[in-house]
């Protein structure tokens, strides 16, 4: 019993710490004064603000797209890729490219947006929507592979062979197998890379140009200037929104009587 | 599979629909259409307000884009990526693009509000004839205090920071120009000084000082002086009249030796799109009205002549920031050191900072 209470304090407090900066930012968005101290009284008006802001907006809904626009590509070219890999004979090679795939996760998102910088510049690319939403595909790619890769190991080789035998195409057994199995696989590699996209900021920054701009970016250089409570407005409702996506998740899946994907995760 | 391609057709057709969402807002802000004009400026260095101003009379949107330092700024002009059509760096930046031919050349016949600046601003060492710059503001280093937590001392020389009973009380803003600066202004030797015995009798001199330093530290002096956690900040005149809006209790002074000089720019940068509209753009500013309403906003000193007759009396004649003619003699502007030097300057300073107290 004693032990069972312990474990439940120390989850609290790890919650509480957790969410604890969050609840602060929340709480101080409706602070009438300018300032991240000294409460004065309930107002709305950095709500009535943000929502005056067209820029804002406009950049809220590039984010949005660029996030979705980039997932979804990324996923149907990682799946493509994940397929490719896992249909190679040979060990070696394989290994190989996995390699290659894993060194694209963890390199520093800032040698990434750096390179792509240079790249853009020399095959002259206009920074802009097109060069970030290159770059977002372009690092949500392995992700996606990373994703998929292991429903493909894990379902049974018989199942194609079977297929084969009741004279199914390729084609056929692609569509007709392969992919439902590995369903599961590319919605947690869409929803990976969706949230990787939404909060990407270091490539981001580097290609962006032009005025367009992302969320992560523009609140960087809104706090840059001192924080404004506009952007303490933002995240609450951005906070909101996310928890709305996650309750709107959990009775999507409930309903369908299973998780998909790992999506759940985040 | 069937679900699949479903769920991909709906997120590609809620992208399109977003993005047919943004072009049309975009349409009635007017963004569109290519009739804009992207300006690079420091944060909290305009009116917002005169940017809606300019939008109306001229029927060119103004893209805002903001720097934090001269040095990001002058990478992304170098690189090229966005047409950057009016900038604002400080008067050594001008000196560094100009030599990498990152500016365009002014068109002063296209600037016939180019009168309004005060001669004294005008023709000065970095941009002679105003080739390619024109000031926007301009400002000086020096001494802000804590009235209530000093009592009644007073800094009126470099030399009254070196008190014995003001032990961890200082904040230095963290530039090796700013603070060699004033340790050789403190000694009665000119900012450009280039005699290494003059910079190393300024650098001991510096190291003697260390017993009251706090803390140096960048844009959060701002920040730590409004908080009152030191009485005492080495800053820059416009960071001073912002902080001093929000703390009733802390004052400014440029101390009798002399301090630096410095001015923030207009300029045209090569990735200028549209170069008409930029001269419109700084024309406007040089409006004696708007730079008034500007000068107002921002609380740095305008060095807008017609617009210095407009603004209330009390803001003129405040000689924190409107130093008298023979202060202001004694105020120089930073020059070029060349590299060498410039790299010296930045030994002396990071020597000065390992030195422990």
């Amino acid at each position: 019993m004693k032990k069972k209470s312990l474990s439940t304090i120390y989850l609290t407090i790890v919650f509480l710490i957790l969410y604890a900066p969050i609840f602060y930012l929340m709480y101080y968005s409706f602070n009438s004064g300018g300032k991240m101290y000294e409460f004065e009284s309930f107002s709305l008006e950095w709500y009535k603000d943000l929502f005056q802001n067209t820029r804002l907006l406009i950049i809220v809904l590039n984010t949005i797209i660029i996030a979705l626009l980039s997932s979804a590509i990324s996923t149907i070219l990682g799946t493509i890729g994940a397929v490719g890999i896992w249909h190679l004979k040979k060990r070696q090679t394989k290994n190989v490219l996995l390699s290659l795939n894993n060194i694209l996760i963890v390199s520093p998102d800032v040698i990434i947006g750096a390179s792509f910088l240079i790249m853009f510049t020399i095959v002259g690319i206009k920074l802009g929507f097109s060069s970030v939403l290159l770059s977002h595909i372009a690092f949500s790619v392995p992700i996606v592979v990373i994703m998929v890769l292991p429903k493909l190991q894990e379902m049974s080789s018989t199942l194609i062979d079977a297929a084969k035998d009741l004279g199914a195409s390729n084609f056929n057994v692609l569509t007709k197998v392969i992919l439902p199995y590995i369903t599961p696989g590319i919605f947690a590699g869409f929803f990976m890379a969706l949230t990787y996209s939404l909060d990407d900021f270091a490539v981001t920054f580097f290609v962006t140009g032009n005025g367009f701009s992302t969320l992560s970016v523009e609140i960087y250089s809104m706090a840059r200037q001192g924080v404004s409570l506009t952007i303490n407005a933002l995240s609450t409702i951005l906070f909101l929104f996310t928890i709305l996506l996650v309750i709107g998740y959990y009775f999507i899946s409930k309903r369908n009587g299973r998780i998909i994907g790992l999506g759940a995760r985040k | 599979m069937k679900k699949l391609v479903q769920t991909f057709a709906v997120i590609f057709i809620v992208s399109f629909a977003l993005m047919f969402w943004v072009q049309r807002l975009n349409a009635s802000e007017g963004y569109a259409g290519g009739n804009t004009i992207t300006v690079y400026n420091w944060g909290e260095y305009i009116d917002p307000d005169l940017i809606k101003q300019f939008e109306k009379e001229t029927g060119i949107k103004v893209i805002y884009e903001t720097f934090d330092s001269n040095e990001a700024m002058m990478v992304k002009i170098r690189q090229g990526g966005t047409s950057y059509d009016v900038a604002m760096p400080s008067e050594y930046a001008i000196q560094k693009m100009k030599e990498e031919g990152l500016l365009l050349k002014l068109d002063q016949s296209k600037l016939p509000n180019l009168k309004n600046i005060d001669e004294r601003f005008l023709n000065l060492p970095f941009d002679p004839d105003n080739e390619y710059s024109v000031p926007y503001f301009w400002g000086t280093v020096g001494i802000v205090y804590n009235k209530k937590m000093l009592g009644d001392r007073t800094f009126d020389s470099w030399n009254d920071l070196w008190a014995d009973d003001l032990k961890n009380q200082i904040l230095l803003v963290d530039g090796a120009r700013e603070v060699i600066g004033f340790g050789l202004n403190s000694l009665h030797y000119s900012l450009n000084d280039k005699n290494k015995v003059h910079l190393q009798e300024a650098k001991d001199k510096l190291v003697k000082l260390q017993p009251n330093i706090k803390a140096i530290v960048g844009d959060e002096i701002k920040m730590l002086l409004v908080n009152e956690e030191a009485p005492i900040g080495v800053i820059w005149s416009g960071d001073a009249a912002d902080i001093m809006w929000e703390n009733e209790n802390l004052d400014y002074v440029v101390p009798e030796e002399g301090s630096n000089l410095w001015f923030d720019n207009m300029v045209i940068p090569k990735t200028s799109k549209n170069i008409e509209g930029a001269h419109k753009f700084i024309n406007f500013m040089l409006d004696a009205e708007v730079a008034a309403q500007n000068a107002e906003y921002v609380g740095y000193s305008t060095p807008n002549k017609a617009a210095m007759s407009i603004l209330p009396e009390e803001t003129v004649s405040d000689e924190r920031f409107y130093p008298s003619p023979e202060l202001t003699d004694r105020l120089e502007v930073y020059e070029n050191l060349g590299q060498d030097m410039l790299s010296y300057y930045n030994d002396l300073y990071l020597e000065f900072k390992m030195h422990t107290k």
